[in-house]
């Protein structure tokens, strides 16, 4: 393969990868901290990215460029609803079932798994009715395509990537890095893992445990809303696009060994290289089947994730 | 309703049962139906008439087969960690399935997916059959196999295997460490249910002539789901209500689109998702309303006397102990004798390794556990740390809090233990098939004896959750007593108990030693101790302080010290 063809290719698996980073970071901020697997995650970039959507564009949108002000409301708007709907999600669908000290009522993982399942189905079937269309070009409200001058950035070897792709692997791999930082140092941060150690003794420490987890959900939901504003504009977006994503960001956090938020942008990365790799070499079938495999496999062999 | 309506919602009825053996009645929340229902039907078709032309039969069978197989393997990883694990597995398997089908039109026929001729021919040239499979044969068809699932599940309910699921579903930890091989049954009860899921996809696509990918999409999966929960928990009468349900759907939803203007599939989903909403929410309430109440338990009886036993082998021997976790020294070079007949108490400050020490006779201690020294049972070395082989050599652990499994009678959970602790080969198929159930008759008489042993032989039919906290402590000891365990490791039964308890508690470990076991008892209360104990062995820090009859370590100034904290021990009161 020539040289210059394996960098570009590599570089926009990378580039994909550093989305699936900020999916799967989410999806571990949650699994570490309450032991649940958000099975809505996925969803809830795509229903963040069709709120924007909404509120800017309407129920027709066209991917013109955006105003100032335009592309100011909708990133807000994006990250609002990430926030905010996965905040919903943990209230009505994930607390109902999580152990509760007072009352002595136990785990009921059927619950969660249903409830995240349902609110999933839900968004898709909501959004569906809102945006009846098989896929819809957003708008890039970054104009991340505008940071060189044709909107090419030239690599060695002759070959050329989109400016979008490398702006969103630089752009998404710094927010993986500065959340990870973020947790470990700040008092959120050590909170998030008091709780996820032992819920009883962190609220005996004063930690008022159930806003952590709402909050560890919240924080899910703003990367949730980020991943979204990076990934979309590349592509047309489907209302159903986001399970398949949730999944390929469930496939990374594995990879990472669950629980380790370095762990789950490496992995991000390496899904990314993984199905570039394979559409590259197998064709665009292999998009959505090459990661589903992954996942599939990763979870009858090592479920518990790869690196414990 | 025509015919085909009637095989169709037949054929869906096989997958719901398969469905309800994972779901309600083993508690495995499978979430991917759709995939096992897409090998049987694309498998069919494709081996078969719309295919490579093999006769139905026999591409109905592989596929099914391969369904079975991919059950299986799906859930070799995940049928070892909890259940949400399977759940995410199955439900990436509906969508790597969706998703493949659509990949490759060439292959599936994209999304108008495979037709084959119909009505298809049975063929068998060996029995000279010829069997044209009108819809009307398919009614006959599909109307055996529901029958004969449904009888089986009611008959699996019954015997061994209905225990083995109320195990898997009602407190899987607890029978696992009763010697329930919960990882394999959980991987033989997802296979069966691939297998039938299987036979309804191809049964539905043979009758159809067709089999496209949106009749098995996850959504399709979910709603196989929302069926079988509507039925709650171990109900031979939930899948067909549930599917009855179901065949309703499509009307209700095709009206709302029509009302409201939008996408029948759309109008679907939020049905779907509506329901299940409701189901969650409203189990609880009907699942209490639906419980069959017990008799009240009566007032205490009188236990047995026990059998006079007045050898004392000994019945297991640790040396060398050594357990480390992640960087701590739990266990130091730990040595202990038990010896049938007696009670053997263990006892030491909190965090002294004591807990530690029974695990790591039971075989509980993971492979990630450091661990070093010998365990002999019956004077058989056991290296291995498996806690199924172990409860068959007849050591067993009761763990420190009390673990009751919810819906399950107190006889039938100490039914489990007797199951956990003799397996007999088959007994499941054996039952199933109608082969005598004298072994089972054999087991009713063992868990009598162990009720009556810890004095429960009152409450065999009682709700184990309104016992008083103390029988709820002596019934896990039941349990234990029921794998025929020689060696009876008991981690606190005493915690919990009223000083009233606590006297029956002593009665109770009198007479199981009387009857041959070894017990070792983890105790604080002192006088409980000198009370019941043969003898006692301290532990310290993770080494044993000192050993030897009752007395003895009574009058250990060292045992003092440690328990009241007076300094740290010289070495050499150690040695």
């Amino acid at each position: 393969m020539d040289a210059g063809v394996l960098l570009q290719v590599g570089l926009a698996g990378l580039s994909a990868g550093a989305v699936l980073g900020l999916v799967a970071l989410g999806f571990t901020l949650v699994a570490g901290t309450v032991r649940v697997l958000h099975l809505a995650h996925g969803d809830l970039v795509v229903a963040a990215v069709f709120a924007g959507v909404l509120g800017v564009l309407g129920r027709t949108p066209v991917a013109s460029l955006l105003g100032p002000e335009s592309s100011v409301a909708f990133v807000l708007l994006v990250l609002a609803a990430g926030a905010v709907l996965s905040g919903l999600v943990a209230l009505l669908a994930i607390r109902p079932n999580l152990p509760d000290v007072a009352t002595g009522r136990p785990a009921d993982a059927l619950g969660w798994v249903a409830g995240g399942v349902a609110a999933g189905l839900l968004t898709r079937a909501v959004l569906g009715l809102l945006f009846p269309r098989q896929g819809y070009a957003v708008p890039d409200p970054l104009r991340l395509s505008s940071l060189t001058s044709d909107g090419l950035v030239h690599l060695p070897g002759g070959s050329t990537l989109p400016a979008r792709v490398v702006g969103v692997l630089v752009l998404g791999l710094m927010v993986g890095v500065a959340v990870e930082l973020l947790l470990v140092r700040s008092r959120f941060g050590r909170s998030l893992r008091a709780v996820a150690d032992d819920p009883d003794a962190a609220a005996l420490c004063g930690i008022n445990a159930g806003r952590v987890v709402l909050l560890a959900f919240v924080a899910a939901g703003l990367l949730a809303g980020l991943a979204g504003l990076l990934d979309a504009p590349g592509r047309t977006v489907g209302v159903d696009d986001g399970v398949v994503l949730g999944l390929e960001g469930i496939a990374a956090a594995l990879l990472g060994g669950l629980g380790s938020l370095r762990g789950a942008v490496a992995g991000g990365l390496a899904v990314g290289l993984l199905q570039a790799v394979a559409v590259y070499a197998g064709g665009a079938s292999l998009q959505d089947v090459a990661p589903l495999s992954l996942l599939v496999v990763l979870l009858a062999l090592r479920p518990q994730g790869v690196r414990r | 309703m025509t015919a085909v309506d009637v095989a169709q919602a037949l054929w869906l009825l096989v997958a719901a049962l398969g469905l309800a053996l994972s779901v309600s009645y083993a508690g495995l929340p499978v979430l991917g139906a759709g995939a096992f229902v897409a090998v049987g039907g694309f498998g069919t078709a494709l081996l078969g008439p719309g295919g490579q032309g093999w006769p139905i039969g026999i591409a109905c069978g592989t596929s099914v087969l391969v369904a079975a197989t991919v059950g299986y393997l799906v859930a070799l990883g995940a049928s070892r960690l909890e259940g949400a694990y399977l759940a995410l597995a199955t439900w990436a398997l509906a969508w790597l399935v969706q998703r493949t089908l659509l990949a490759y039109p060439g292959a599936f026929g994209g999304a108008d997916g495979v037709t084959l001729p119909s009505p298809a021919h049975l063929l068998s040239p060996v029995l000279g059959l010829d069997l044209v499979l009108t819809p009307t044969v398919h009614v006959v068809l599909a109307g055996l196999v529901v029958v004969t699932v449904l009888l089986a599940l009611v008959r699996l309910d019954r015997g061994p295997g209905g225990l083995d699921l109320a195990a898997l579903r009602e407190g899987p930890a607890l029978a696992a460490s009763l010697g329930v091989p919960v990882a394999s049954r959980r991987r033989v009860v997802l296979s069966c249910t691939a297998g039938l899921c299987a036979l309804s996809g191809a049964g539905s696509t043979v009758l159809l002539g067709l089999v496209s990918p949106s009749d098995v999409s996850p959504v399709v999966s979910l709603e196989l789901f929302v069926a079988v929960l509507l039925g709650g928990t171990a109900r031979w009468w939930g899948p067909p209500f549930g599917v009855a349900v179901l065949t309703g759907l499509p009307y209700v939803s095709d009206a709302l689109a029509r009302s409201a203007g939008v996408d029948a599939e759309r109008s679907r989903s939020v049905l779907t998702a509506a329901l299940l909403v409701a189901v969650l929410v409203l189990r609880g309430p009907v699942g209490r309303a639906l419980a069959r109440k017990g008799p009240p338990p009566q007032a205490p009886l009188a236990g047995p006397e026990p059998r006079a036993v007045t050898r004392r082998p000994v019945l297991l021997r640790a040396s060398g102990l050594s357990v480390g976790y992640a960087g701590v020294r739990a266990l130091d070079d730990v040595g202990i004798v038990l010896r049938g007949g007696e009670v053997h108490a263990l006892i030491g400050p909190n965090g002294s390794g004591k807990s530690t020490l029974l695990m790591a006779l039971a075989g509980e201690l993971g492979s990630d556990v450091l661990q070093e020294g010998e365990v002999e049972v019956a004077g058989v070395r056991h290296d291995a740390r498996r806690v199924q082989d172990r409860v068959r050599a007849g050591v067993v652990r009761t763990p420190q809090q009390t673990v009751v499994m919810p819906r399950l009678a107190a006889d039938r959970q100490v039914a489990v233990g007797a199951r956990g602790g003799s397996r007999p080969s088959y007994a499941v198929l054996r039952h199933l098939l109608g082969t005598p159930a004298s072994r089972h008759r054999a087991q009713e008489v063992v868990v009598q004896r162990a009720l009556e042993d810890v004095g429960l032989g009152h409450v065999v039919g009682a709700d184990p959750q309104r016992l008083t906290a103390g029988d709820q402590r002596l019934l896990q000891v039941a349990r234990a007593v029921a794998t025929g365990a020689s060696v009876l490791l008991l981690d606190e039964p005493a915690a919990g108990m009223t000083a009233d308890e606590r006297v029956r508690l002593r009665t109770v470990l009198r007479r199981l030693a009387g009857n041959g076991a070894a017990v070792l008892l983890v105790e604080h209360d002192m006088r409980l101790v000198g009370e019941v104990a043969d003898r006692v062995t301290v532990l310290d820090v993770g080494r044993v302080l000192t050993t030897g009859p009752t007395a003895e370590v009574r009058a250990n100034s060292a045992v003092h010290r440690a328990y009241l904290g007076s300094g740290r021990l010289a070495p050499e009161v150690t040695a």
